[in-house]
């Protein structure tokens, strides 16, 4: 896997370096990091989910519909939240637990796109002795135009 | 496809794909994701308790759950001429290696604002023992031609 060699898979590598829920300051910005989108990676995230509509695969094909071209499905920004974001993020934390999430959607993103992440965390606080912190976040591509939007609920690892 | 929208009717259902989860299913979600966190993919860690939680061994990625709708959604958009607009999930129980899943959709509600026309619909995803591990709702846009 070219794209996991590339990424450090050892989560708790460099855990002792990232912010726990005390030190994370809503409103904040997360670090981030310019990323390009290959036809390598929407493959191996459609193999992983069993997304097998021709417009992530077939050129000729999605050259015949409004997309003009192939995309990426919507739910790509799956892996662009660790895709652009450094290893000392608070994302990567061991036994972050992910309690629901909501995305829209503006256009989608394409094979070659260089993406950007705007992100923060927006809100944290504690619900039945379970420490919680809302991240909120926009993709765009090398255009500057919105791919998409979304925000996230984790309970953070004590 | 404009027919398509006019003959929707809140009640009307979309079935997703079944989902077979395994250890394997899950270590490709993490390459595919690049999400490693040891909560799917470490046993030994696993059996520590989260707070007031003890999954019991690995779980599989909250996020897969939000892809397998995704993928229900876009579908049904894409044959539609319709676009996935939103998805808003929570997770209700963990799934670990050996369950099946499947997501599915009932349509909630139709909305035509001043530009454009938009469907509302509920989601869900369960497991082979009919419990729901994930629920949510998705709004899909079916634009004037």
């Amino acid at each position: 896997m070219a794209q996991a060699e590339a990424f450090e898979t050892d989560f708790w590598k460099d855990a002792n370096l990232r912010k726990v829920w005390d030190d994370i300051v809503p409103g904040a910005p997360r670090k981030t990091i310019p990323y390009t989108l290959t036809r390598e990676a929407i493959a191996l995230y459609c193999k992983a989910v069993g997304e097998d509509h021709p417009l992530y695969f077939d050129e000729v094909y999605a050259r015949t519909t409004p997309y003009g071209g192939l995309i990426a499905p919507p739910s790509i920004h799956i892996l662009l939240m660790f895709s652009c974001t450094p290893a000392d993020d608070w994302m990567r934390s061991p036994g972050t637990v992910n309690a629901g999430q909501s995305w829209s959607y503006n256009i989608p993103a394409r094979p070659g796109d260089l993406i950007t992440l705007s992100a923060r965390a927006l809100d944290k606080f504690i619900k039945r002795e379970r420490l919680f912190v809302v991240h909120d976040n926009v993709f765009f591509n090398q255009h500057g135009e919105v791919i998409c939007s979304g925000r996230g609920w984790t309970i953070r690892p004590q | 496809m404009t027919s398509r929208f006019e003959t929707l009717r809140p009640g009307d259902g979309i079935d997703g794909p079944k989902f077979a989860v395994s250890r394997e299913s899950i270590r490709l979600f993490c390459d595919a994701s690049l999400d490693y966190n040891p909560l799917h993919l470490d046993d030994d860690y696993m059996k520590g308790d989260f707070g007031k939680t003890n999954f019991g061994g690995i779980i599989m990625h909250g996020m897969n759950n939000f892809g397998l709708i995704s993928r229900m959604i876009t579908d049904w958009a894409y044959a539609a001429g319709a676009i996935h607009r939103r998805l808003e999930t929570r997770w209700l129980k963990p799934v670990r290696p050996g369950d099946t899943i499947q997501p599915s959709g009932i349509v909630k509600s139709k909305q035509v604002t001043s530009k454009s026309r938009w469907v509302l619909i509920d989601v869900l995803v369960r497991n082979q023992n009919d419990e729901k591990v994930a629920s949510g709702e998705a709004m899909v846009e079916f634009p004037h031609r």
